[in-house]
């Protein structure tokens, strides 16, 4: 591993083949991170107003919710990691992208196979399982567009051309290989040839971490290495802990799986090994966050982060990510975890994860890339403005409200005026997406005003 | 760490350790698992579902009730489930051996339906909650699930009567040997 070869190779792609497919899992990305907002906020509005568009069964809330999940998880985030993993590979190993057709037809599958899937949840269609919902006819076709799409980051780290390598390419081989093994394995015994009974909530489980930490997380903690280190222009600090932080990420990830079924009907023993492992998540969190937050402590390294569009995003989104850990760690524990098992606080969880570290890190990485690969600059700063303060508040402020207030709503007697903040934030955060993607589709779609100028905005 | 065979081996090993740790031991010590009688000579639990029952469990599934609730009780000690009157005991490995889909669910907008059967006291009851949840709920009128006859009187579609049924199949107030009612 070496940083300086680092700070060589990723002036950004040589190569023009890996622009093509990051364009359009950008753009097929902005289309459903607008698409789960517009269902989030009808979600929140039905909490609010149970009669609102209740007449119709399509419109049910726990369809809808479903979908915007779905569309959140494998519409935004994964398009999202398709691209940017694709894109900081092919920077790291000065990949020579030559039959990037490859990538597009994975694209081209991924998306049509997703909006079938969530078309068959919208006519009622769906499985009782998180995120495995869509039919699992879906799943073969979601799995082989997976190959195409997001192995080429690993093609490109085995042809790079030197013997180098950066800590951020562990992470990403990690995603990519994590995804389809623990899909496939999941899908095929719980949904292809389910195992009976409470077997197939503890599979469920174990896919649900491994997707989260170890596909979403690494992913976002690739990103994180590879901006902070790029944008600032500094050798991550503590660069040795990296590779320990690294397996002992990897290592616990799955284990902590019961760690979210504690009081379930599953054996306490299991139940244990989860809390244990989940505590046993400090040893990475600390060093991730030692790498991260180490690089940024000197010589005004946060002020500038600051002052850095990427890195405002990738700073919100480290800080997210400390803190929503050291929840994850805290209410593993079984009497934490008692009081706040079911209730709209894990939802908060989700929210400081998924939308405060993870969509957070992407946006950030999206402001560095489609400069590069479009050619152009960012239209409007009053637009990254209004999507950066809008999801900060919108975002955060959900998570925050959800932790905060979550906890007591089932059976309370406080929901009427709990869910009026709540569709506040989820309507700021869409204000902030749709600022994000006029931005980003102009510059997509637009004829391209190619400059050799360093485009940033 | 160059070698890309060692990462891809790294990696591959630590998630064959989580799904052989946990979920293969799981099998090894579950997988057999088989209905048990209440009583010494009694008829076997968790009870057959009628072919009712489970089409309302398919409905169910389709109206994505499981969004907003649980069917698991824990036991005293680790959340209050018991108190609030979910279930008269925690729900074990056993009472789920016969489910081909599980319905766990991990998030509560509403109550725990584990035991719900137990606690309905009539089809009326259920239909009327389907139709006009009490107010403050969050839950929404399924209205779509009935229609109203030439005489103005609303009637339950089958669908809407096979959802009641697989309601009121859903009940835990029964001894398991691994969970006893409490005394």
């Amino acid at each position: 591993m070496s940083q300086d070869y680092y700070r060589q190779a990723h002036s950004s792609p040589s190569d023009k083949g890996s622009t093509l497919p990051v364009r359009l899992f950008f753009a097929s990305a902005l289309g459903w991170l607008i698409i789960s907002s517009v269902l989030g906020l009808i979600v929140s509005l039905k909490l609010q107003t149970p009669t609102f568009m209740a007449g119709c069964e399509w419109f049910t809330y726990g369809r809808l919710e479903i979908l915007q999940r779905n569309a959140f998880t494998y519409g935004w985030i994964a398009n999202a990691i398709f691209g940017v993993n694709l894109w900081i590979m092919s920077a790291l190993a000065r990949f020579e992208f030559k039959d990037s057709w490859l990538a597009v037809c994975g694209w081209l599958g991924w998306n049509l196979a997703l909006t079938f899937g969530l078309g068959a949840i919208f006519l009622g269609h769906l499985n009782g399982y998180v995120l495995l919902e869509m039919p699992k006819e879906v799943a073969p076709a979601l799995f082989i567009s997976f190959l195409f799409a997001a192995l080429w980051p690993s093609v490109a780290f085995v042809r790079r051309p030197t013997g180098h390598v950066f800590v951020s390419q562990w992470y990403i081989i990690g995603a990519s290989f994590v995804f389809p093994v623990a899909f496939g394995i999941t899908q095929l015994l719980v949904l292809w040839y389910p195992t009976s009974g409470v077997l197939q909530a503890l599979i469920h489980s174990w896919f649900i971490q491994n997707i989260q930490l170890l596909w979403i997380g690494a992913s976002a903690i690739a990103a994180t290495y590879y901006f902070i280190s790029k944008e600032s222009g500094r050798t991550i600090s503590a660069y040795y802990l990296a590779t320990v932080g690294f397996w002992t990420y990897f290592l616990f990830a799955g284990w902590t799986a019961p760690a979210s079924l504690l009081g379930g009907p599953i054996p306490v023993w299991i139940q244990s090994v989860g809390v244990t492992t989940a505590l046993m998540m400090l040893v990475p969190v600390i060093i991730l966050g030692i790498n991260f937050f180490g690089t940024l402590s000197y010589s005004r390294g946060f002020a500038y982060a600051w002052n850095n569009t990427t890195l405002r995003f990738v700073l919100v989104g480290m800080v997210s990510f400390v803190v929503s850990s050291a929840l994850n760690i805290l209410f593993s524990t079984r009497s934490l975890n008692a009081v706040v098992r079911f209730t709209d606080f894990t939802v908060g969880q989700q929210q400081l994860v998924n939308y405060g570290f993870v969509s957070m890190v992407f946006f950030g990485a999206a402001y560095y890339i489609l400069p590069r690969v479009t050619g152009s600059f960012w239209p409007s700063a009053k637009l990254v403005h209004l999507h950066f303060w809008s999801c900060v508040i919108g975002g955060l402020g959900l998570a925050l409200h959800l932790l905060i207030c979550g906890y007591p709503t089932v059976n309370s007697g406080v929901i009427s005026y709990y869910y009026i903040p709540v569709i506040f934030f989820v309507l700021l955060q869409l204000v902030g997406h749709l600022a994000f993607a006029i931005n980003s589709l102009v510059m997509l779609f637009a004829s391209a005003r190619n400059t050799n100028d360093n485009p940033h905005a | 760490m160059k070698d890309f065979n060692l990462i891809l081996s790294g990696i591959f090993f630590t998630l064959a350790a989580s799904f052989g740790g946990l979920l293969i031991s799981s099998e090894v010590q579950l997988g057999s698992l088989g209905r048990a009688p209440a009583e010494e000579g009694g008829p076997l639990y968790p009870a057959i579902e009628t072919g009712l029952a489970i089409q309302g469990r398919q409905v169910y599934l389709e109206l994505g009730c499981v969004t907003c609730h649980t069917q698991q009780v824990r036991p005293a000690g680790q959340g209050n489930d018991i108190a609030k009157g979910y279930g008269p005991r925690p729900t074990v490995a056993r009472d789920y051996v016969l489910q081909t889909e599980l319905l766990l669910g991990n998030h509560r907008n509403g109550p725990d339906l584990a035991n719900y059967g137990a606690r309905a006291k009539s089809d009326d009851e259920i239909h009327g909650h389907l139709r006009s949840p009490a107010a403050g709920s969050t839950m929404p009128a399924y209205n779509f699930l009935y229609t109203v006859d030439k005489n103005g009187v609303t009637q339950p579609t089958e669908r809407a009567q096979a959802l009641v049924a697989y309601l009121k199949s859903l009940r835990i107030d029964y001894n398991s040997p691994e969970a006893k009612l409490k005394q």
